[in-house]
């Protein structure tokens, strides 16, 4: 009806809201204050404005290591989320018995907290003994030698990351598929039946209505997915004590070191990081887009 | 012809099937572990050289009786209970009367503000806690229970925001328009009528506060470090630092998590819902 | 003493004037009906009424007293909206007292008043239920009893009939009525649905585009039209609408139109004399078109038409006709079931020069219309 448009509307009327935007806008601006004020000073020598925290931190070979593992990271588990959720999402498509049941159980990974998914993994990959390396070693029956020697997975660098992606996709695959999964759910079932009716099969229904219609699904988890691939922690926290990430660089410089400053600096660079990625990301969506489009 | 048919259509049923058995195993097996470790006895875990078995050889509920006997353990989660019930409480205080605005008034860039609320939930919560935790060795907020009451309400915010919103749009226009043509004021109108009908919603985004303050790590581990207060999550942080025995770190987990897992479940709705609107827009 | 008075009332929705220019006068106790298509603006002139809209220009006076200003819940009014608007979380007794509550009346009158309206609206033993577990004709109850349990000086309902089935429908309009007598509440009732205009007011407002077309008691809106619309909207089946010239013929005043010259009522249109060689546009109800089977004797003033017999429509007791007059031309007209009339036939029908409406094709008006005030008496 024409007079929903008119809601009587007055600025006097609105200010409940006024604490909660006062709240997020507060600490929205402390957090870039103190985040600008720490990254150009050196908390050390009392300095402030100076670039030399800047300097010294991109100088430093573990800074280097670390965004550069933080990068592998990215690169490895934001396709490995995506093609996890698709796979999810196609398989909890099509409705068949027990689907609420599974769609529960799917859910599940969400619901436990990502500590408790790292100490999980973390007994699991224990060293010398441990559930994986006595499976690798041969001694439950059913599964033949393939490791001569426990190995020390926490230690290494690649295993310790490796694992951390591992936990990481694990406990994010409900957030990729739900996403996934409602765009699907936003297709015109009839479709299928025109297609099939064209003589469509089922790899076909797939590659030539599926994957095109859930493309701005597909966009979204990527760009999610990656930017919690950026920020991550806890994984690599409990696990890769020894082989940094962005974020647990962070944590070591000013928990064990104390340099604020140069988490600050760390923190800025993880921020701008995310910040390309995403643009980078809408820009080729967008481009695509256009391409599609003509 | 048709048998090919049909043997196509039985061997894709059966990929179908090993696929979502496999799901299921992926899933649940983690879970299980988790378990049989807590209910583990010491010689099931140091088994001097043969395999870990995959049930306990003497299943026993003993860690847990050790853990309910450890003060420490029930300090924590006291602590934990205590700061997540007040993040609740200020979470709700402030972010109710903001989700009523967003959700009865047709605001200018409503729907901007709604995504731009979501979008703070982008910045790495390790990016804002260095800057935090430094405002709050400043005004002495550090190691308090309050600062981290504070710091989980700016985590929970946008969340209870977004819940609330959606939990006070759908009322009818109609109700609130029959209130004020009785007499109600408009505060009479948020109590009587606007609040109660919000409540399930309102409800849920209670649950999701409590939850996420429940097993929040980075800022409560930034603002208390390993000092006088601790929370939960903290003191499984610390046994972690001291090569504990598997089977306490597990029982401890679980008790972590269960509170989670059935909320959770329970809140399926609201949580898929949450994340999908959140993402697609 | 609640006369609603509304004196060159203007809304305008963005660019769309929804009601324009409006003047009505609804007198203290009077039952009046806001009557038109959707769209027409009367829902919109009811919450102006109630304060749920702003009056973009022109008085709004009830009582005497200027209320275009007033928040609605100083208003002394009560309103029924369509949906009921029953708080689904509160019982009947609750949503029923929720008013009283707020004005924080004593338990002891609130339960007085509680009793006497659930006895006049029969709402025994409904009062710890939610709207949810009872009935839709109750729930009307509920909302109307809600209304009148703060005793408004004016009570506006908004279709509130539109959600009952035929049945209830009707028992609801014979209750509405019992209770207006018994109240005495000045009503103000909005509805698409000419029947219950027709059965249940007083006066009926008829409104079209945000214009009033006619403001009148409901067998005059139906004998004396003042506009086309008017003509049109009231009365089922649909009024015909046939063009042609006022004139003369051997002393004989009559309507020179495609289906022949119709003769004209002396007595009724006397003036017509005053009006020959103009343009006019006849408006003839089916009731008016008469089937000779059924007529005892011809007055002096009909006129006799052939028409061959296109479509039979029944209706339950009568059925329309649809008879062809030329190529172009068709009348509808009613006869009575008994009436032993087959497709294709051709049939001597007679037209009352009593009861023919002529309208000015321009501006759409009565040409004879007797020149009531629109602001009543």
């Amino acid at each position: 009806m024409t007079w929903k448009k008119t809601k009587i509307f007055k600025i006097q009327e609105i200010w409940p809201i006024l604490p909660a935007a006062l709240y997020l806008l507060g600490f929205l601006i402390i957090v870039l204050l103190y985040l600008l004020g720490l990254s150009f000073s050196n908390t050390a020598r009392g300095v402030f404005p100076t670039l030399e925290t800047y300097a010294e931190v991109f100088g430093m070979p573990e800074f280097r290591e670390a965004l550069l593992n933080t990068l592998v990271f990215v690169i490895i588990g934001t396709p490995l989320e995506l093609f996890v959720g698709l796979f999810l999402a196609l398989l909890l498509y099509k409705s068949f018995v027990l689907r609420n049941f599974i769609r529960s159980l799917v859910l599940i990974p969400l619901a436990i907290p990502a500590l408790v998914t790292a100490i999980i993994l973390f007994i699991l990959f224990d060293f010398p003994g441990g559930h994986v390396n006595h499976l690798l070693l041969g001694k439950y029956d059913a599964v033949p030698q393939i490791i001569q020697a426990p190995v020390n997975w926490r230690g290494a660098k690649i295993f310790s990351l490796g694992i951390s992606l591992l936990g990481k996709v694990w406990r994010d695959m409900p957030i990729s598929m739900l996403i996934i999964l409602s765009g699907l759910n936003s297709i015109d079932p009839e479709l299928f039946d025109a297609a099939r009716t064209m003589g469509a099969g089922l790899r076909q229904q797939l590659r030539r209505i599926i994957l095109p219609l859930i493309i701005p699904s597909m966009s979204a988890v990527v760009l999610l997915r990656s930017i919690e691939m950026w920020k991550e922690f806890i994984f690599p926290f409990v696990l890769a004590g020894q082989h940094n990430l962005l974020g647990t660089l962070i944590e070591s410089f000013y928990n064990n070191w104390g340099y604020a400053d140069k988490a600050a600096v760390v923190a800025l660079v993880l921020v701008g990081c995310i910040v390309c990625t995403s643009l980078l990301l809408i820009l080729a969506a967008e481009l695509n887009k256009r391409i599609v489009q003509g | 012809m048709s048998n090919i048919v049909k043997i196509s259509a039985l061997s894709r049923k059966v990929f179908w099937l090993c696929a979502v058995i496999f799901t299921v195993l992926l899933i649940i097996a983690p879970v299980f572990l988790l378990f049989k470790y807590s209910i583990s006895d010491a010689s099931s875990i140091n088994t001097g050289g043969s395999p870990v078995p995959l049930w306990p050889y003497n299943p026993t509920f003993r860690n847990f009786l050790y853990l309910f006997s450890d003060n420490q353990f029930y300090g924590v989660v006291i602590n934990s209970l205590l700061i997540a019930f007040f993040t609740v409480i200020v979470s709700l205080l402030i972010g109710v009367p903001a989700s009523y605005v967003l959700g009865r008034y047709q605001i200018p860039l409503r729907k901007p503000l709604l995504v731009g609320l979501i979008s703070v939930r982008l910045f790495p919560d390790i990016a804002s806690v260095i800057p935090v935790a430094e405002f709050f060795i400043t005004i002495e907020a550090h190691n308090t229970y309050w600062g981290v009451v504070l710091a989980h309400t700016l985590l929970a915010l946008p969340y209870v925001i977004f819940i609330g919103t959606s939990a006070f749009e759908p009322i009818p226009r109609d109700l609130e328009h029959q209130a004020m043509v009785m007499g109600a004021n408009r505060f009479q109108i948020f109590l009587k009528i606007l609040f109660p009908l919000a409540i399930p919603g309102l409800t849920a985004a209670a649950i999701y506060t409590f939850l996420l303050s429940w097993d929040e790590f980075i800022f409560a581990y930034f603002l208390l470090g390993l000092g006088r207060i601790s929370t939960l999550t903290l003191y499984l942080k610390q046994k972690l630092a001291y090569a504990p025995p598997q089977n306490l770190l597990a029982t401890i987990s679980v008790c972590l998590s269960f509170p989670v897992i059935i909320f959770s479940l329970l809140l399926q709705k609201h949580m898929s819902a949450g994340i999908t609107s959140g993402a697609v827009k | 003493m609640a006369e609603v008075v509304l004196k060159n009332i203007g809304k305008k929705f963005d660019d769309h004037q929804v009601i324009n220019n409006l003047n009505l006068l609804i007198g203290d106790g009077e039952f009046v009906t806001l009557l038109g298509p959707s769209g027409c603006g009367k829902t919109t002139l009811l919450r102006m009424i109630a304060g749920l809209e702003t009056v973009d220009n022109g008085d709004l006076i009830v009582g005497g007293k200027r209320y275009n200003d007033i928040p609605p819940r100083e208003r002394r009014i009560a309103m029924v909206f369509q949906s009921y608007a029953l708080f689904p979380h509160m019982t009947v007794r609750a949503n029923i007292l929720f008013g009283l509550k707020i004005q924080k009346v004593s338990p002891t009158r609130m339960q007085e008043k509680l009793e006497w309206v659930i006895a006049m609206l029969g709402l025994q033993d409904l009062e710890d239920r939610l709207p949810k577990e009872i009935s839709g004709g109750q729930r009307q109850r509920v909302a109307l009893a809600r209304a009148l349990v703060l005793d408004p000086d004016v009570l506006l309902l908004d279709e509130p009939l539109s959600n009952l089935d035929a049945a209830l429908r009707e028992m609801a309009m014979e209750e509405l009525k019992r209770i207006h007598r018994q109240v005495g509440k000045t009503i103000i009732y909005v509805t698409h649905n000419q029947v219950e205009a027709m059965t249940m007011s007083e006066r009926i407002a008829l409104l079209s585009g945000g214009e009033l077309e006619q403001y009148d008691e409901p067998r005059y809106v139906y004998d004396r039209p003042e506009t086309m619309f008017s003509a049109q909207f009231i009365g089922s089946p649909a009024i015909n609408f046939i063009d042609g010239v006022i004139a003369q013929k051997e002393n004989q005043i009559g309507i020179d139109s495609r289906i022949g010259f119709l003769l004209l009522d002396k007595e009724r249109f006397g003036r017509a004399g005053e009006f020959t060689g103009r343009k006019v546009k006849v408006g003839i109800r089916p009731q008016n078109i008469s089937y000779l089977e059924h007529r005892a004797a011809r007055r002096y003033s009909d006129t006799s038409l052939t028409i061959t017999v296109e479509l039979i429509e029944s209706l339950g007791d009568r059925s329309l006709i649809v008879g062809k007059v030329s190529d172009e031309i068709t009348v509808r007209f009613l006869i009575t079931r008994e009436a032993d009339i087959a497709l294709d036939q051709e049939v001597r029908i007679f037209i009352d020069g009593r009861r023919l409406h002529l309208f000015d094709p321009r501006t759409q008006k009565n040409i004879f219309a007797a020149r009531r005030k629109t602001s009543g008496e």
